[in-house]
């Protein structure tokens, strides 16, 4: 197995010298994104240095229960993310969103660490947490944006749902049109990004077991299961969370209630 | 006599906190044309919009076939309405879906439009039906607003609530087709509108 190059302290702080550039373009065109950027870095820099530590004592420990707990957090954590991007009610979104999320995560794994992979324990710390991570990590993107769809246009096109229900639609049948939007928005540039990978992208993981010295065929063996699953996880999340949040975010003669922030 | 079959006793709406329609009452018969008129503002379209249970109200009580307007009926009720909101309010990307939409409910295939009564409603609303192959972007205010016009009679429900249901019309148009939705006997129509014509061929004018 070929060695990797670590890369030493002193390069990693050159290497945030290079956000000068985007963070100089940011300002000059005034998008009031320079102060988020330079949160969102810092933010990866401690995220990700305190998980490292983390992920080295976790992975000596290796204990099922920890690592379950571990994913949980992450779970409560992509959940939280979802509603404050979508700008929703935490009020009405947790519980569904949580929910939907957490199942996908436990059939996805369960098919992908158990039935694929075929691993003794799928709660091996090297497999489930970074497996899951990627789950959540694609999902809350295409959930964001599926819910950023069906609320915006539920509110936007409020005479249309209306229209629907006072000429003789069941609440369900009155949802589909703005379900049907929801995913199209969410996957359109999901499938995209699957039908160019390869050609142009060569996906994270994939470059990772390649640098970690596995042999490519493995690699893109791994990459492809991966994409299925991110995918399939990432519909299943999004059709859960819409489904959950409805029986909440209803009244009682089936008018949208105030959701968001 | 006939029976009413809408009646709103003594409600109140409010509008961001501030009530709108005070105390109000006022009964529809069957197939009785009611107009609702009055300065913008003065709350027509909540009004509508109460009698279907999307704007609540604080106080009073609907009933509509007989039945209160509540969260158990609310189906029941909607089941047997159709209801037209300004024309400008809906967005539709092909004039197929004005049509046909309405008719994937479940409650509304049995009335599937046929070809003879797609043809004979929009005959008496003056539509071309080479419109149905259009995209709603390639066509006026008038011929959208007409479809849907034609689009909520074929549904053949007992009662038409309607806002502002000839705005977009031309003076010929205005006519012929307040005459038309207007001389059909079974239905029930309230109406929100300034048009005279409109107002002065309905059977009871309802001033706010």
């Amino acid at each position: 197995m070929n060695s990797v190059y670590d890369i030493d302290y002193l390069s990693l702080i050159l290497g945030y010298i290079i956000l000068i550039i985007p963070f100089y373009i940011l300002w000059y065109y005034k998008t009031g994104l320079v102060k988020d950027a330079f949160i969102a870095f810092i933010r990866l820099t401690i995220q990700l240095l305190l998980v490292g530590v983390y992920l080295e004592f976790i992975f000596d420990l290796n204990s099922a229960l920890l690592n379950i707990f571990w994913v949980l957090i992450m779970t409560i954590l992509a959940t939280y993310t979802v509603i404050k991007r979508s700008e929703l009610k935490l009020k009405f979104f947790f519980i569904p969103i949580f929910i939907s999320i957490l199942l996908s995560v436990i059939v996805t794994d369960a098919f992908f660490l158990g039935l694929i992979i075929k691993l003794n324990n799928i709660f091996d710390a090297r497999y489930f947490i970074p497996i899951t991570g990627m789950l959540l990590g694609n999902s809350i993107k295409t959930i964001i944006i599926a819910l950023n769809t069906y609320y915006g246009k539920l509110k936007k096109e409020k005479e249309l749902y209306k229209w629907y229900l006072a000429n003789g639609a069941k609440k369900s049948e009155a949802l589909v049109p703005f379900k049907r939007e929801a995913l199209k928005n969410a996957f359109n540039p999901v499938i995209a990004g699957v039908a160019i990978i390869g050609l142009i992208s060569l996906p994270g993981m994939m470059t990772g077991q390649i640098l970690g010295g596995s042999s490519p065929v493995i690699a893109v063996k791994y990459q492809i299961m991966l994409m299925i699953t991110i995918f399939s996880s990432s519909v299943i999340s999004v059709v859960l969370s819409i489904y959950f949040a409805d029986k909440y975010v209803f009244d009682t003669f089936n008018n949208l209630k105030k959701i968001n922030n | 006599m006939r029976k009413p079959i809408i009646i709103v006793n003594n409600i109140s709406i409010f509008y961001d906190k501030k009530r709108i329609i005070e105390d109000f009452t006022f009964q529809v018969k069957s197939g009785e044309k009611v107009v609702i008129t009055g300065e913008s503002g003065k709350g027509k379209t909540s009004l509508l919009n109460a009698i279907l249970g999307f704007t609540p109200i604080k106080e009073g009580e609907i009933f509509l076939f007989g039945r209160l307007l509540s969260s158990e009926n609310i189906s029941k009720i909607r089941n047997k309405t159709a209801w037209l909101p300004q024309e400008t309010s809906l967005n539709f990307d092909s004039v197929n879906d004005i049509i046909y939409m309405p008719f994937e409910f479940k409650i509304n295939k049995l009335n599937y439009p046929s070809k003879d009564a797609i043809d004979t409603v929009f005959k008496n609303l003056n539509i071309s039906k080479e419109l149905l192959n259009k995209q709603v972007d390639e066509i006026s205010g008038g011929q959208k607003q007409r479809l849907l016009l034609a689009s909520s009679l074929l549904l053949k429900k007992e009662v038409l609530i309607i806002d502002e249901p000839t705005s977009a019309l031309d003076e010929d148009n205005k006519k012929r087709i307040t005459n038309y939705i207007l001389s059909k006997k079974k239905l029930t129509v309230i109406a929100a509108t300034h048009d005279p014509y409109w107002i002065k061929k309905s059977d009871q004018i309802i001033v706010l």
